[in-house]
């Protein structure tokens, strides 16, 4: 195991049980009412080139037994040990075998059929993405249906291109397997799970 | 391989300090560090208290298993924002103690404060782990038996089937 190097790393939540729920809560609000957005407030330190919202929901998530994959724009900064000293997680190399994924950008992220599906017995075992976007807003984009969903909302998410769509069909398509999708733009948060169809 | 860490050449060394702080009383820091703690430190990990798998050597060669858990507390702490970052590992479950050694390792990586808390704090605890050690051996030594035992004759020819215990 490699030695991180402490003198990049910021302070966690200050208080960690508080903190890492309110995330929790927040990150439950928005995953079972795809499109809606929420601010996530943390206290936590953001390492450089992540976003409050992605950094707190992983030190939330994560523990001991998670696997995580970081894309390759996360190389050198200090997103890895960040992760690995305040949670203790395992970091892998392909995004097959990862629990969680942390994207820099959507240009960085890679299809979705390479990111772990489940199994129809156990298809809690899928990879959850959390994405870094541009901007999200409840604006002309997609529109979102299915379970959490009244009617129809709409989503904007500046970055992800008609063939994220196409994807998302499929990975809508292989239920209950598939991938869960957070969106973050800076210190707001929204989520994608697979049970949502998107439509352009 | 067993390492000494107690000369003073090896607690130059950051591993050599740490090593020597994790052993040291609590007395011996709250009283070279007086003055030291005043301030909140900012935590990067607070005090937390957990399990620690020790391993062992059998003789200090043999193979290497499971001996046993023991209670750890340790923490992870900045003094002052950029600055260096200080790791205290401790036995048992005195938060306050994990914190006086992370507050010392972080001191000690300053190359202007070390050569004073070297001589402060490291001499002291060098000191009195050598007296406990001594200590240790004095009583050991009080109960040591010398038996006297005589030595076989050996080269008897004409009892069978001892000359296989005669070889030692």
């Amino acid at each position: 195991m490699n030695t991180t190097d402490l003198q990049q790393i910021g302070n966690g939540f200050s208080n960690l049980t508080l903190g890492s729920q309110a995330v929790f809560r927040t990150a439950l609000a928005v995953l079972s009412q795809p499109g809606r957005i929420e601010a996530l407030a943390s206290d936590a330190h953001t390492p450089a080139q992540c976003d409050p919202a992605a950094t707190a929901l992983l030190l939330a998530l994560l523990d001991a037994d998670s696997r995580v994959w970081l894309s390759p724009a996360f190389t050198g900064t200090a997103a890895a040990s960040t992760l690995r000293f305040h949670t203790g997680c395992t970091l892998v190399d392909g995004p097959a075998e990862a629990d969680f994924a942390w994207v820099a950008s959507p240009a960085e992220l890679p299809p979705l059929h390479r990111f772990a599906q489940g199994t129809e017995n156990d298809p809690d075992r899928s990879t959850t993405c959390v994405v870094q976007v541009g901007d999200l807003a409840n604006a002309a984009g997609w529109t979102l249906t299915g379970p959490g969903i009244q009617s129809r909302v709409t989503l904007q998410v500046t970055g992800m291109d008609v063939g994220f769509v196409r994807q998302w069909a499929d990975n809508h398509a292989g239920f209950p397997c598939g991938v869960d999708v957070f969106f973050c733009a800076q210190d707001r948060i929204a989520g994608l799970p697979r049970t949502t169809r998107v439509e352009v | 391989m067993l390492q000494d860490f107690d000369t003073p050449e090896a607690t130059a060394s950051r591993q050599g300090w740490l090593a020597l702080l994790g052993r040291a009383p609590l007395d011996l820091l709250e009283g070279a560090l007086a003055g030291q703690t005043g301030t909140a430190p900012q935590w990067l990990r607070a005090p937390e208290t957990g399990l620690v798998m020790a391993q062992a050597r059998a003789g200090g060669t043999g193979e290497r298993f499971n001996f046993g858990e023991v209670t750890v507390t340790r923490c992870a702490l900045r003094l002052a924002p950029g600055g260096a970052v200080g790791v205290g590992y401790v036995m048992g479950r005195s938060h306050r103690h994990a914190q006086l050694v992370a507050v010392a390792d972080a001191l000690l990586q300053d190359p202007l404060k070390h050569p004073q808390l070297a001589q402060r704090l490291l001499a002291p605890i060098r000191q009195h782990l050598t007296e406990c050690r001594a200590a240790q051996q004095a009583r050991a030594q009080a109960t040591r038996v010398e038996f006297f035992t005589v030595a076989r004759e050996t080269g008897q020819a004409g009892e069978p089937g001892d000359s296989n215990e005669d070889s030692e």
